[in-house]
């Protein structure tokens, strides 16, 4: 592609950076435009995340040369990134709960008043907040505190924060991951715009569908080096995953459907904090997915039969014993597994190493006689990491230093190791790289083969079509539908989730 | 269309005003002749503007998640430091300033320990807190050194307008911190780094120098309590100090300011602190020994932070449930 100079945006050249025991980045040089939608494409530990923050001036480089519209920067703080233009939307959530909207939108750069340095003008904040608001469509009201949004609406201020300033690159890691399908509408409308204001943008996503919606360039990484660089209309899809995950995927979707064994779960007419009413069963050997919008009550529901939440009518039974309260405990004993969706906050101990969050579900195997038997779990550890293929040197490294990806497979590889014999997966495979949402398929598909019973929560469409026996389908609370496979197509699930949902808008 | 500003802005009455309220009933019922009185109150607003003044630091400390155990040792190196100065015939004023450099120069040892090399500031502060109590032991040389000084005097005992003056002070430096707390961008910068110091450090706030600034504030008004400590009494006490930096976390806590960081502020310390002499006054009155008070406050500190956490617990299921109907 011939490219014309006055497009050039920022400039990479041989970035190399090296992290204690891993290369995060191996002499990757790229470029990006004004004007254009940039997808970054790379597995788990790629090193997706780690480059776009050295072009944020979060990480300083190792080796190599930035150039900005053509002049050599080099970023000591965050600072100087800011004010050289440069936004950026981590792929974790980074508000302050506690504040308001309009405080979070102006964090760190809020506005002073005229002639008096240091004194903080609020009126202006709000107002100027409400306006960012107001032009980005977004129906928030700027001070209301940040806590009291949902996942999706926070999403939506990060993003008004990163636009709050002057800027001419915009990086998003993963912006869509937490969004339902109305505010990824409003977002890609949000881009489009900025594009057309000749802004760059650098854009991470996992979801395949959105790049030739919204991409206009497409890079891949691999093992932190460069592969290449395509063109996201033309492309051909197949070749690109191949070039990403080093190998051919035959199948995403792999699905033995066995003849359903014993009734494991049966809820009976389940309340709690966001559902009502649910019964619902899933019998040995069969992946049952709930679907519907986020929002629906399925986390909740899920919450419940584990025992975070209070069940607050109704009851269900399990392995054939009834439970009408449920504790995380009493819920592992009886052969549950939970893998929560917020897996940062519920599923895993960051400051601990790979091994000890893996075999935590599972004490019983690794204190055989209270005493810790270290070569068992190491082993075990080992053993999750060549399955899952965690990116990691070994297995005695800390959680936190994973990438976001390769944090989720160990979490999955916890309620693995726990060998539970009904297990909850709440959006198993979101920031989960293609490579390794096969691999989950063909386990989730091997668990139901040994007579596990399975339901699965996802927002995900192509998997819960993919790989379900029967599905679901939930509405503000309420189990409004029953699909079995048969019956099973994106369109139907979507019908069944919002219809009546547009009066409530 | 935007909802800007609902209308509807109630002020919630803080629960720490009922137990201000509960407290005087309480006392005035227990001890009806003794407790109720213009001169107890005006104690309590005596003994309450030292603790509120060693508090201000400890508030923005707690606002970033931090804590400072030299506060009762530096204010009893500041009272002894300007009693020894001001008996050796320095000038009063020289003597103040350099006790107050002394405070803020521990604030900086504090922070450079805490801020800047990241040690735990548990043990930093503890170890500034046996450095600054040996020295108010070592200049004055253990003993309580009296100065005789009219001004001095005036400083703790004085009235401007019928008003003590001590009490003005107080009521000047709260202000200015409460402006300072809430309308600059230091201020910002500390609830910021507080709610989370992660996203305070990518929004491009510099955390260290802003932690740094704190236990130099802390410093300041740790000294500045100790004199007005000093000033009350004409005389200064190398171990004066010693139960003000319990007290004053106490107050925090007490006033609503979390260690979850970026929540409450000093207004509520103004409230913890008085409850707390309030509290101190009326066990006195009852006869109850100071050894016992400490355990009662222990106890209250308890209450309110179960109570707390309660009310956190009902609100967040209250939340989750209100965000139902507007999914
Ligand atoms: N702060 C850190 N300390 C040590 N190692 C790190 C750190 N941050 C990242 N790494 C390592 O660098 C590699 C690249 O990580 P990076 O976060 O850039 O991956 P990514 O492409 O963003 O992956 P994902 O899709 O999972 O987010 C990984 O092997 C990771 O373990
Ligand atoms: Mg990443």
């Amino acid at each position: 592609m011939p490219l014309d100079k006055t497009f050039e945006l920022v400039e990479l050249k041989n970035i190399s950076k090296q992290f204690p025991g891993v290369l995060a980045l191996n002499n990757v040089s790229m470029d990006f435009r004004k004007g254009e939608v940039h997808v970054l494409l790379g597995e788990n530990g790629a090193g997706k995340s780690t480059l776009v923050k050295i072009i944020a001036g979060v990480y300083t480089k190792d080796k190599g040369e930035m150039l900005l519209e053509g002049s050599p920067v080099d970023f000591k703080r965050i600072r100087d990134a800011q004010e050289a233009g440069i936004a950026i939307i981590h792929q974790e959530l980074n508000l302050l709960p506690e504040r308001s909207i309009a405080q979070n939108i102006f964090v760190g750069k809020e506005p002073e008043k005229k002639g008096l340095p240091g004194i903080i003008d609020k009126k202006k904040m709000i107002s100027d907040s409400a306006e960012l608001l107001q032009r980005l469509g977004v129906d928030l009201n700027p001070n209301t505190q940040v806590k009291k949004l949902s996942i999706a609406q926070q999403q939506m201020v990060e993003v008004v924060k990163a636009l709050s300033r002057n800027i001419k690159l915009l990086i998003m890691d993963e912006p869509t991951s937490s969004l339902t399908k109305k505010e990824i509408d409003k977002l890609f409308e949000i881009i489009r715009k900025l594009k057309s204001d000749g802004i760059g943008i650098i854009y991470i996503s996992h979801r395949m569908d959105e790049i030739q919606r919204i991409g206009d360039r497409v890079s891949i990484m691999r093992d932190g080096e460069y592969i290449d660089t395509v063109d996201a209309k033309t492309m051909n899809m197949d070749e690109v995953i191949t070039k990403m995950v080093g190998r051919k995927i035959e199948q995403l979707y792999s699905r033995r459907y066995n003849a359903p064994g014993k009734l494991v779960l049966q809820t009976n007419g389940l309340c709690g904090l966001r559902f009502r009413n649910v019964s619902i069963s899933v019998h040995a050997g069969e992946v049952v997915a709930l679907s519907g919008l986020i929002g629906a009550g399925r986390s909740e529901l899920a919450k419940a039969l584990f025992g975070y939440d209070p069940i607050e009518a109704g009851s269900y039974t399990l392995f054939g014993e009834k439970v009408t309260r449920a504790t995380p405990k009493e819920s592992t004993r009886r052969g549950m597994a939970f893998l929560p969706e917020d897996r940062k906050a519920e599923g895993l101990i960051l400051q601990m190493p790979i091994k000890n969050n893996i075999v935590s579900a599972s004490l019983k195997k690794v204190f055989p006689n209270f005493l810790l038997n270290n070569a068992k779990e190491t082993r075990i550890g080992e053993h999750y990491r060549r399955e899952m293929r965690i990116a990691t040197p070994n297995v005695d490294k800390i959680v936190q230093e994973l990438s976001g990806g390769n944090q989720q497979k160990v979490v999955i590889s916890k309620w693995l190791a726990s060998e539970s014999k009904f297990i909850i997966f709440d959006e198993p495979t979101r920031g989960i790289d293609i490579g390794a949402k096969a691999e989950i398929y063909q386990l989730i598909d091997r668990l139901a083969g040994e007579g596990s019973a399975i339901l699965m929560i996802s927002s995900e469409l192509g998997e819960v079509v993919g790989i379900s026996d029967r599905v679901y389908v939930m509405r503000e609370g309420e189990v409004v539908a029953e699909l079995k496979r048969d019956k099973l197509s994106q369109e139907e699930l979507v019908s069944w989730a919002v219809r009546g949902a547009a009066k409530n808008d | 269309m935007i909802k800007l500003f609902s209308p509807k802005k109630r002020l919630p009455v803080p629960g720490i005003v009922w137990g201000i309220i509960f407290l005087i009933i309480f006392f005035s019922i227990i001890r009806p002749a003794k407790f109720p009185t213009l001169y107890n109150a005006l104690l309590i607003l005596r003994h309450s503007s030292v603790l509120i003044v060693a508090s201000i630091g400890m508030t923005m400390l707690i606002l970033v998640s931090q804590i400072d155990l030299s506060v009762g040792s530096v204010m009893s190196l500041a009272g002894v430091i300007t009693a020894v100065c001001a008996e050796s015939g320095m000038p009063l004023g020289v003597s103040l300033a350099l006790s107050i450099l002394v405070g803020m120069l521990i604030g900086v040892v504090n922070g450079t320990m805490v801020a800047v090399f990241r040690f735990d500031y548990w043990i930093s502060t503890f170890a500034t807190m046996g450095i600054a109590a040996g020295l108010a032991l070592v200049v004055a040389n253990g003993q309580t050194i009296t100065v005789r000084s009219d001004f001095f005097n005036w400083l703790g005992n004085g009235k401007v307008l019928g008003i003590d003056f001590l009490i003005l002070l107080v009521a000047v430096l709260v202000a200015g911190m409460l402006f300072v707390l809430g309308k600059t961008r230091f201020g910002y910068n500390i609830y910021s780094i507080g709610g989370s110091a992660e996203t305070a450090r990518l929004s491009g706030i510099d955390v260290t120098k802003n932690r740094m600034f704190v236990f130099i504030g802390s410093g300041f008004f740790s000294a500045v309590a100790g004199l007005m400590l000093a000033a009350m009494g004409s005389s200064a006490s190398p171990i004066a100090g010693a139960d003000y930096s319990f007290d004053a976390i106490a107050a925090v806590i007490i006033g609503g300011t979390s260690f979850d960081g970026g929540k409450g502020g000093l207004a509520g310390t103004v409230l913890g602190a008085v409850l707390l002499r309030i509290l101190t006054l009326g066990l006195n009155l009852m006869g109850i020994p100071p050894t016992w008070q400490k355990a009662i406050i222990g106890v209250v500190i308890v209450a309110i932070i179960v109570n707390d956490v309660l009310g956190e617990r009902r609100r967040k299921t209250n939340e989750s449930r209100r965000v139902y109907s507007n999914v």
